[in-house]
């Protein structure tokens, strides 16, 4: 009796076989997916961060050292140079009736602060653009 | 007990195999039409470490958080003091959508939608004194709230 079970369970499948895999083909080709890479790109080098003195450094050596900076802050106490680049990736997947996004965006920051006599007084780092990866929801 | 019959595949006929596979293809097509979830996600900036939690209002420094935070999404200056701005936005939107276009045809079609967009944020607010000592912290952890209680929420 078993046997008679297992041996209906292969005729099944056998016999589904054919249409499941039209149905997968159709379900495929009824699909697609897509990936989108976004920069906001200023070519400053954190790295050389590592060359500026707080308490000495003044803002034409921060700019000659780093360019432009993206953002200007009036502070309380002086001026804050804001430093800001960013990288997005985006994948989106259509199944059929199904729909999938997803979208990331991260930033390599740098945030310099100068007194009221543009000496640098402190500085922040965060890069973290290279983090932003492809995926699923 | 096995019977001889049901041993023999029997594959599908050219004629079957061809209304079955145009038949795949226009439910298919008409399908996705009429029918469709969607669930988009988005996040922007990296998440807010937990360590602003050490810090005391009185004695930590501009430098101590700017080292332990790295640099901010955003700086202001508000009422004399220094405003630092850690923040992550996470965007959530989904929709569930039902309709059979025969507007064309019938002059009236079905359209069953529902949509919802729903932004959370993870932020850290850090004000200094022009000194550079921390003088207030606010925190707010967005993304703990689940997204269907939120949304059907009254609360404004």
């Amino acid at each position: 009796m078993e046997c008679f079970h297992r041996e209906k369970g292969d005729i099944t499948l056998k016999r589904l076989r054919e249409p499941l895999c039209i149905l997968l083909l159709v379900f495929f080709l009824q699909s697609c997916a897509g990936w989108v890479k976004n920069r906001d790109y200023h070519p400053f080098d954190a790295a050389k961060l590592d060359k500026l003195t707080v308490g000495k450094s003044t803002v034409a050596e921060v700019t000659d050292m780093l360019g432009a900076p993206s953002t200007i802050v009036k502070l309380s106490n002086g001026n804050a140079y804001i430093y800001r680049r960013s990288l997005s990736k985006g994948t989106g997947l259509w199944l059929l009736i199904l729909i999938f996004g997803n979208y990331e965006k991260r930033y390599d920051q740098v945030v310099i602060f100068f007194d009221k006599k543009n000496i640098m007084t402190h500085y922040g780092v965060t890069l973290d653009a290279h983090k932003a990866a492809y995926g699923l929801p | 007990m096995v019977l001889p019959s049901m041993h023999t595949r029997q594959p599908m006929d050219s004629r079957k195999l061809f209304f079955f596979v145009m038949y795949s293809i226009i439910v298919g097509s008409l399908m996705t039409g009429c029918l469709s979830y969607r669930v988009i996600k988005a996040v922007e900036g990296r998440s807010v470490p937990n360590t602003f939690a050490e810090f005391s209002v009185g004695t930590t420094t501009l430098q101590e958080a700017l080292q332990t935070l790295g640099a901010p999404d955003q700086v202001a200056e508000l009422e004399g003091k220094d405003v630092l701005i850690y923040r992550q936005s996470l965007l959530t939107n989904k929709g569930l959508s039902f309709g059979i276009p025969f507007s064309e045809i019938w002059g009236q079609s079905f359209d069953f939608s529902a949509y919802g967009e729903l932004v959370r944020y993870d932020m850290v607010v850090l004000s200094f004194t022009p000194d550079g000592i921390l003088s207030e912290i606010a925190s707010e952890k967005g993304s703990h709230y689940p997204y269907l209680k939120t949304m059907l929420s009254e609360m404004q």
